[in-house]
């Protein structure tokens, strides 16, 4: 791992190498694979997305152990954040979860039929509450702060209401993984544990995505409503 | 087990900042998440947007400005607060501090203080108990998962509701399952429960 932070002169291939989880923020941010031997910045403006954004997120979330210092909000792009936050949802929602279903659905195929049947009604559950959790977000949270990008403040809301109903979304799927691990009944599969390995990433993911909502989503948007 | 943490860390010299915060980082037994903050202008506004379990803070920094009210204006009222001490200081202003460090601290002296701090007492025991379930545990188990209420558990069982919750809260540490639906298939895969004993 490298040491230090990401700079707009750093390659975006070593970005990526270095730290591979990043390849979704880029793809969030709308970047495509393919960028040669380009540096982050040059990589960004020509896909016209602010680089201070960008850097920010992933010095952010490279630096796992490190919360960001308290001023690191003021020369990030507000809508671009917004725009990065919406993709993870839509990845989550339209890509990741069906996909895990689809998949966990297959593995277990061969477990007893009340096993099996208990484990898809507990996912499903979880899906429908990641479901509720993003979709506040995009139908309440996102156009509030449009709005206020635009100069109309909302006077039934604030950011702090959605600071304090903010949940970690990522616990339950942190409950699944340790049923499957502790008590799975049946033959262990290679598709299992494929299945176990898309669960850890996505726990993972789930938390990266909520750390930078709360840490660099909600301060910028608490220091927009002071203006 | 690893114990999550946030810190906050308000002291005015980088050099020391990140000395403590590489000291914090090496802790066993701790995942630590650091927050820093370099300025007095920048203290409330960051605990109060971060709500760290702890301060470390530089006395000078807050000046006259009492840690109690400190933790109420911005509603960390469970924080601890730690001074951050170069050198001898005045008793009376410590007497504000949950606790002191002194730059000249190790870090196993470190590590002894925030454990202290932390954790509460009874933890330790606990983390050497056995983490299966009890008889009575799985019964409870079978009752929430049939979708029973505290109070008729407690009926049904001849406890307190009280007792009951006791056991829930030990029941969801041993397993670090939480959810209903998670004890539904904890229960459905040891065979405390039939499928068509749970209400679906």
């Amino acid at each position: 791992m490298k040491n230090g932070k990401y700079r707009e002169t750093s390659k975006m291939s070593d970005l990526i190498c270095d730290n591979y989880p990043m390849v979704l923020v880029m793809s969030r941010f709308g970047i495509d694979l393919g960028f040669g031997e380009k540096n982050i910045g040059e990589v960004c403006r020509q896909n016209k997305i602010d680089t201070q954004t960008f850097l920010t997120v992933v010095n952010f979330l490279t630096e796992t152990e490190t919360a960001p210092v308290a001023e690191i909000h003021k020369d990030i792009s507000i809508s671009s954040l917004i725009t990065y936050l919406h993709n993870a949802h839509d990845y989550f929602l339209n890509f990741r979860l069906p996909h895990i279903r689809h998949k966990l659905t297959e593995a277990i195929v061969s477990c007893p039929k009340d096993v099996a049947f208990v484990i898809r009604r507990f996912f499903d559950e979880y899906a429908e509450e990641v479901h509720k959790h993003m979709l506040y977000e995009e139908k309440t949270v996102f156009p509030y702060v449009r709005n206020l990008l635009e100069g109309k403040k909302d006077p039934k809301y604030n950011i702090s209401i959605f600071r304090r109903r903010h949940d970690q979304i990522e616990m339950k799927i942190t409950e699944l993984k340790n049923l499957i691990l502790k008590y799975y009944p049946g033959p262990d599969s290679d598709l299992l544990n494929s299945v176990l390995f898309d669960i850890f990433a996505t726990e993972q993911d789930l938390a990266s995505h909520n750390r930078v909502e709360d840490y660099l989503f909600v301060p910028a948007i608490l220091s927009l409503e002071k203006q | 087990m690893s114990t999550s943490l946030n810190i906050a860390i308000a002291e005015p010299s980088a050099i020391i900042r990140g000395g403590l915060e590489a000291v914090l980082k090496r802790l066993p037994g701790f995942r630590i998440q650091l927050i820093e903050i370099a300025t007095a202008e920048l203290l409330q506004e960051t605990l109060r947007s971060h709500k760290p379990d702890m301060l470390i803070i530089n006395p000078s920094l807050p000046g006259f400005y009492t840690m109690q009210l400190l933790k109420e204006e911005t509603g960390c009222t469970e924080m601890k607060c730690i001074a951050l001490l170069y050198a001898v200081a005045d008793h009376a202003l410590l007497r504000l501090y949950d606790d002191q460090i002194s730059i000249y601290d190790s870090p196993e002296e470190i590590r002894h203080k925030l454990e202290r701090l932390h954790m509460p007492p009874e933890k330790e025991i606990e983390n050497e108990e056995q983490q299966t379930l009890s008889a009575r545990e799985k019964e409870i188990v079978v009752c929430v998962v049939k979708g029973m209420t505290n109070r008729e558990i407690a009926d049904r069982l001849f406890l307190s509701t009280h007792t009951v919750v006791t056991h829930r809260r030990n029941i969801a540490r041993k397993l670090q399952v939480h959810s209903v639906s998670g004890l539904t298939v904890y229960a459905i895969v040891n065979k405390l429960v039939e499928l068509n004993d749970i209400h679906l």
